[in-house]
């Protein structure tokens, strides 16, 4: 049988109760940030390798993938930034659009310049000095063999599994489905349901790795529709795309709390890095010690 | 047989049976819907007057569980398997690519294949080659093609071995060994198979591009698989250049050789026409030794082009280079007396895969519908397909044919000095018709 192009491969229950990270002692909540800021560094370099965002999103998803159950790899081991870059690399080698490894190792030099994770929007216009991520001939090396070591480690844990088929497509053709495109504000809903995906990939709950692609989009879409206020149909509309009324609810829950735990991050690593590398995260693990036994 | 006319009249009254219909379907719905509204009112009344909600509830609740909804299943993922978890029987075959053997998995006795990828790390990483093999294979689950059942990884790190099912035979090696080749039935249902397999990668955006004999596999109950898919990639969205490095030179369509960079799944229906016509032949009928040879002997089968038959032919790269007789008149076209025993249909479909101008050759689609396929004798079933012993098991290989091209080695045509290969082509082949030219 060929694989539906509307599904994808879900994580189990026991790949979801234990992570590799957590067997190696890193606690839920540090795994949780750090997870989110390599999402998020995955997304922004993704936008300064200007590709489209499908490619960007399935980076995100291999990323996500890479962490997940007893055999995924562990923080402690890979760090976040190192994951996050193979990825990206992994992702845009399969698709229309390869980049060079340079030019991946220049971008993220670029972005881990930056002296805090969530930077405030004067910190970005200050142009920081060139001398500040410059990648010396030695330095690429380096970089460029741990890149593709990165690489290898990732194919091997995920089995190879880094096909991803994504819901934004699927969106659009709900949306015409539903035949919205005829009202004035209708590309005013397609953006928002568009965006409501978008914040999705970031979610601490992982919810492109439990949730089928149909399901992602009908949930964006009735979230989109609410905040729009454009009626949809009176009826269970959802269900025509496979959606039951539990999982659009939970799916609506779990996108809405995005925000709230972005903003939660923001005041947490305020002024500070999220640790990326494995030296980093000994340096909290060390520092977070040091807090409890005084 | 209706004319057009006819047919169209036919048609017509169909579409107006049909919009009465649907007509009629439309004011049936209507009308029931009016009365459901009618029969819905005074149960809102009720609702709005008393809180007997209780009637509703449990009725709504009643309806939603007889919905049934679609779920898909679409696994999960793991880590790669060790090797250590298969046994090695036998080494079938070395390639550019890698390595490939038969072997059993210890726990289940299942005798599978395993292909052991070459790992050249360059300065890409990963190769992408075989990156593009696992990810298409992943994709393409089809009866013809072969199946690739898991990834397995090794003590060395860069190891990487696709575990795929074991079939008996390849073509090649299997047509070395007969005596006789294919029976026109066998042929037919090899060919059916083998453009099945082509078309369905086609349908999903993916070229094939090194189709060839050797990467055919047949199994003891006549069921032919794909395989090797190293230079197999996605069509990409527009036009896009892709590399003319592929397909191995005897199955390289004349575009390729030429020099194009803009090119589709019409070097697939070219390598099929050489593979149906080996089949018939029970060997590779256009066996170039280099790019230029390769050109001559297709010119020599097919006739030549002209800007009449392929418009586009003087503007490819490579065909300034090529010197064409100006009197076209005498040059014979396809050559069929190579094949003395292919009916008139079946020398059509030949000839039309074997089209020099890549828009001529049929569709996959289009093949399968070919009278050739309907007429005597009949595709075989292929549970009666006769077996043959399996060489797979035993033996290495002993002809040698050329491997598919290497990433990076393009001669292109014109590091060849012409001079000296025209000189022996004119001795040898004095009707071949056309001359090439120093460029």
């Amino acid at each position: 049988m060929q694989p539906s192009p509307l599904t994808n491969p879900l994580a189990t229950v026991t790949q979801l109760e234990t992570s590799g990270s957590q067997l190696d002692g890193i606690p839920t909540d540090l795994e949780d940030s750090i997870r989110f800021a390599g999402a998020r560094l995955t997304q922004a370099a993704g936008m300064l390798l200007r590709l489209p965002q499908e490619v960007i999103a399935q980076a995100i998803l291999v990323f996500m993938r890479f962490w997940v159950g007893p055999d995924g790899g562990s923080l402690a081991e890979f760090g976040a930034e190192q994951v996050s870059a193979a990825s990206l690399y992994l992702t845009t080698k399969l698709s229309a659009y390869p980049k060079s490894a340079r030019s991946l190792i220049n971008v993220y030099a670029y972005l881990s310049s930056n002296p805090t994770t969530f930077a405030n929007l004067d910190h970005l216009q200050q142009k920081p000095p060139e001398t500040s991520y410059f990648v010396s001939e030695g330095t690429y090396e380096r970089r460029r063999a741990t890149l593709f070591s990165t690489e290898q480690r990732i194919l091997k844990t995920l089995g190879f599994q880094i096909q991803v088929n994504l819901p934004y497509t699927l969106c659009i053709t709900y949306l015409q489905a539903l035949d919205v495109f005829t009202h004035p504000r209708a590309s005013e809903l397609a953006k928002r349901a568009i965006s409501h995906l978008n914040t999705a990939l970031l979610s601490p709950q992982m919810l492109y790795l439990t949730h089928q692609p149909t399901s992602l989009a009908t949930a964006a879409i009735y979230l989109a529709a609410r905040e729009v206020n454009i009626k949809m149909p009176e009826v269970e509309w959802w269900e025509v795309f496979d959606t039951d009324r539990e999982e659009l609810g939970f799916l609506c829950v779990g996108m809405l709390s995005v925000e709230g735990f972005a903003q939660q991050e923001r005041e947490k690593w305020e002024g500070t890095r999220v640790p990326l590398d494995v030296k980093d995260l000994e340096a909290e693990m060390k520092r977070r010690s040091e807090i409890t036994q005084d | 047989m209706a004319s057009r006319w006819a047919n169209d009249e036919v048609d017509k009254a169909e579409e107006l049976r049909r919009k009465r219909e649907k007509e009629e379907k439309k004011r049936l719905k209507l009308q029931k819907q009016q009365e459901a509204e009618e029969a819905a009112r005074p149960a809102k009344r009720r609702r709005l007057s008393t809180g007997d909600e209780n009637d509703q509830v449990p009725q709504t609740q009643e309806q939603e569980s007889e919905r049934k909804l679609l779920r898909f299943d679409g696994g999960s993922w793991g880590p790669c398997r060790h090797t250590s978890n298969f046994e090695t029987l036998n080494h079938i075959e070395e390639g550019s690519y890698g390595w490939v053997s038969r072997a059993r998995e210890v726990s289940t006795s299942e005798v599978v294949a395993l292909k052991k990828v070459k790992m050249d790390y360059n300065q890409d990483g990963f190769p992408i080659t075989a990156l593009r093999e696992i990810s298409i294979l992943q994709k393409a689950r089809h009866i013809n093609i072969v199946d690739l059942k898991e990834i397995l990884s090794g003590d060395d790190p860069q190891e990487c071995v696709l575990v795929m099912e074991f079939l008996e035979h390849d073509l090649k090696t299997l047509q070395e060994d007969m005596s006789e080749p294919f029976m026109a039935s066998e042929v037919k249902t090899l060919l059916r198979q083998l453009v099945g397999a082509v078309g369905f990668l086609h349908d999903n955006y993916i070229m094939h591009r090194d189709l060839k004999t050797s990467n055919i596999l047949l199994n003891n109950r006549g069921q032919l698989k794909l395989a090797d898919f190293g230079m197999a990639r996605y069509i990409p969205p527009s036009n896009a250049p892709l590399t003319q490095l592929v397909v191995t030179l005897w199955y390289r369509a004349p575009e390729l050789l030429l020099g194009t960079t803009t090119y589709g799944t019409e070097v697939d229906m070219w390598s099929i026409g050489c593979i149906f016509a080996e089949l018939l032949a029970k060997e590779p009928v256009l066996q170039g030794k280099n790019e230029v040879d390769e050109l001559s002997l297709i010119f020599s089968l097919c006739g030549l082009p002209s800007e009449k038959s392929w418009p586009g032919f003087y503007r490819l790269p490579n065909a300034k280079s090529l010197k064409m007789p100006r009197d076209h008149r005498n040059a014979p076209g396809f050559n069929r007396a190579k094949f003395p025993f292919l009916t008139a249909a079946g020398v059509d479909l030949l000839f039309s895969l074997l089209s020099l101008n890549p828009e001529h050759r049929p569709t996959s689609k289009e093949v399968l519908g070919h009278s050739y396929f309907k007429e005597q004798p009949k595709p075989k079933p292929s549970e009666m397909f006769p077996t043959f012993p399996s060489k797979a098991g035993q033996e290495r290989r002993r002809k040698k044919s050329p491997h598919a091209p290497k990433r990076g080695e393009a001669p292109g045509l014109k590091n060849v000095d012409f001079s000296s290969i025209f000189a022996t082509r004119e001795a040898e082949e004095k009707g071949a018709g056309f001359q090439l030219k120093m460029a």
